[in-house]
C-alpha cells in the first residue's frame, strides 16, 4: 500500500504494556480530530471488539465499525483496517502499529498508516489538500495521538 | 523529544531513504516522520536527536542539491553534540565508520576543551561532531595562545 505516513516516538513502559495501552485503552487517550472524523456524526468512543476489530460507538450505541484487524501480536505488531463512513468500498487504508523496546521499560511506537492514494483527492475526506499536505496534517494528528498516549502512559 | 524545535535543518539526499537508513546507524538518529507519495517516493521526514530534530529531503526544486550532484560542495554543514552519558565521541565515530562514514578527521580533543571528528556520508554532507570533555572558560582557551580574543555577548 502507498502513499503513507509514519510517525514515531517513545513511551515510557514495556512493549506488552504500550501495546495494551494502544489497545483495550485507546479511549482513555483518543481524541477525536474534525478533519479526521469517522462519520459525519459527533465522535464517539474508540475500542477494540476482541481482537476482531477497532469500533467508534457513539452516544445511544450505534457502533461503527474502523476496521477488522489482521495481525494482532501483543507487544510486537499490530495491523487494521481503517475506513470512513463516507469511503466506497474500493477506498481502503490500513494501520500498522510496531513497539520495538529501545531500553529499560521505554519502547518505540511507531505508527505507518498506508493506502491514502485509494481516496481519491476530490473525496470529501482529504478536505481539498493536496495529497503529501493531507499526509502531512493527518502525521500531526497521529503525532498528537502517540503523544497523548505517551502522556497516559507517564 | 522536541517535535517543533525553533530552528531545524533541512538536509538534503537524492536517495533519501537510504539516508534515513544511514542515519539511524551511523548516528542513531531516529525517524519520527515519514511521509511518502503514491509512488512510494519520500515526500518529507524528520529525524530526532537528543532535542533536536533534522530533517531529510529530496532534490525537491533546481536549487535543493545533494553535495553528490554538484560535485561534493556543500554551503552549511550540520553539527552534532553527543549528549553526556550518551557514550564517547569515540564510541560515536566508530559506529559512523562500521556504518559506512568516511572520517576525514578523526577524534581529537581541541585546545577548547572538546573532542571532535569530522565526517562525510555516502552522499558527500560533512558531519561535525563533538563532546565536551574539559570544561574551559574562554580566558582559558585564549590563553592557549591560539591567537584568539573570545568575546561572549550575554544576549
Amino acid at each position: 500500500m502507498a502513499s503513507r505516513v509514519v510517525v514515531a516516538l517513545r513511551v515510557k513502559a514495556s512493549p506488552l504494556r504500550a501495546f495494551e495501552a494502544f489497545t483495550a485503552e485507546i479511549g482513555q487517550w483518543w481524541k477525536p480530530n474534525s478533519l479526521f472524523a469517522f462519520t459525519p456524526r459527533a465522535p464517539g468512543v474508540l475500542s477494540f471488539d476482541g481482537h476482531e476489530r477497532l469500533i467508534e460507538t457513539r452516544e445511544g450505541g450505534k457502533v461503527f465499525e474502523v476496521g477488522r484487524v489482521s495481525v494482532w501480536e501483543p507487544g510486537v505488531r499490530l495491523v487494521l483496517g481503517w475506513r470512513q463512513a463516507t469511503f466506497t468500498p474500493d477506498m481502503a487504508t490500513e494501520v500498522e502499529v510496531t513497539f520495538e523496546a529501545v531500553g529499560e521499560e521505554e519502547t518505540r511506537v511507531t505508527v505507518s498508516h498506508s493506502g491514502w492514494d485509494s481516496v481519491p483527492t476530490d473525496h470529501l475526506a482529504k478536505h481539498g489538500f493536496p495529497e503529501t499536505v493531507f499526509l502531512a496534517r493527518h502525521g500531526e494528528w497521529w503525532r498528537a495521538l502517540l503523544g497523548a498516549m505517551r502522556e497516559y502512559l507517564g | 523529544m522536541a517535535s517543533h524545535p525553533a530552528l531545524a535543518s533541512a538536509v538534503v539526499y537524492k536517495d533519501p531513504k537510504a539516508a534515513l537508513k544511514f542515519l539511524e546507524a551511523a548516528f542513531g538518529f531516529e525517524l519520527t516522520l515519514l511521509i511518502e507519495d503514491a509512488d512510494g517516493n519520500l515526500a518529507h521526514s524528520q529525524m530526532s536527536y537528543g532535542d533536536s530534530i533534522v530533517m531529510i529531503g529530496n532534490e525537491w526544486t533546481e536549487e535543493h542539491r545533494s553535495p553528490t550532484s554538484i560535485g561534493g560542495l556543500m554551503t552549511q554543514t550540520v553539527h552534532i553534540q553527543v549528549p553526556d552519558g550518551q557514550g564517547s565521541v569515540d564510541d560515536h565515530c566508530a559506529r559512523a565508520r562500521r556504518a559506512g562514514a568516511v572520517i576525514i578527521a578523526e577524534p581529537e580533543t581541541q585546545f577548547y576543551g572538546d573532542r571532535t571528528y569530522r565526517c562525510k556520508d555516502p552522499e558527500g554532507h560533512i558531519w561535525t561532531v563533538s563532546q565536551t570533555v574539559e570544561v574551559m572558560t574562554p580566558a582559558e582557551w585564549d590563553a592557549k595562545d591560539m591567537g584568539l580574543k573570545t568575546t561572549v555577548h550575554k544576549g
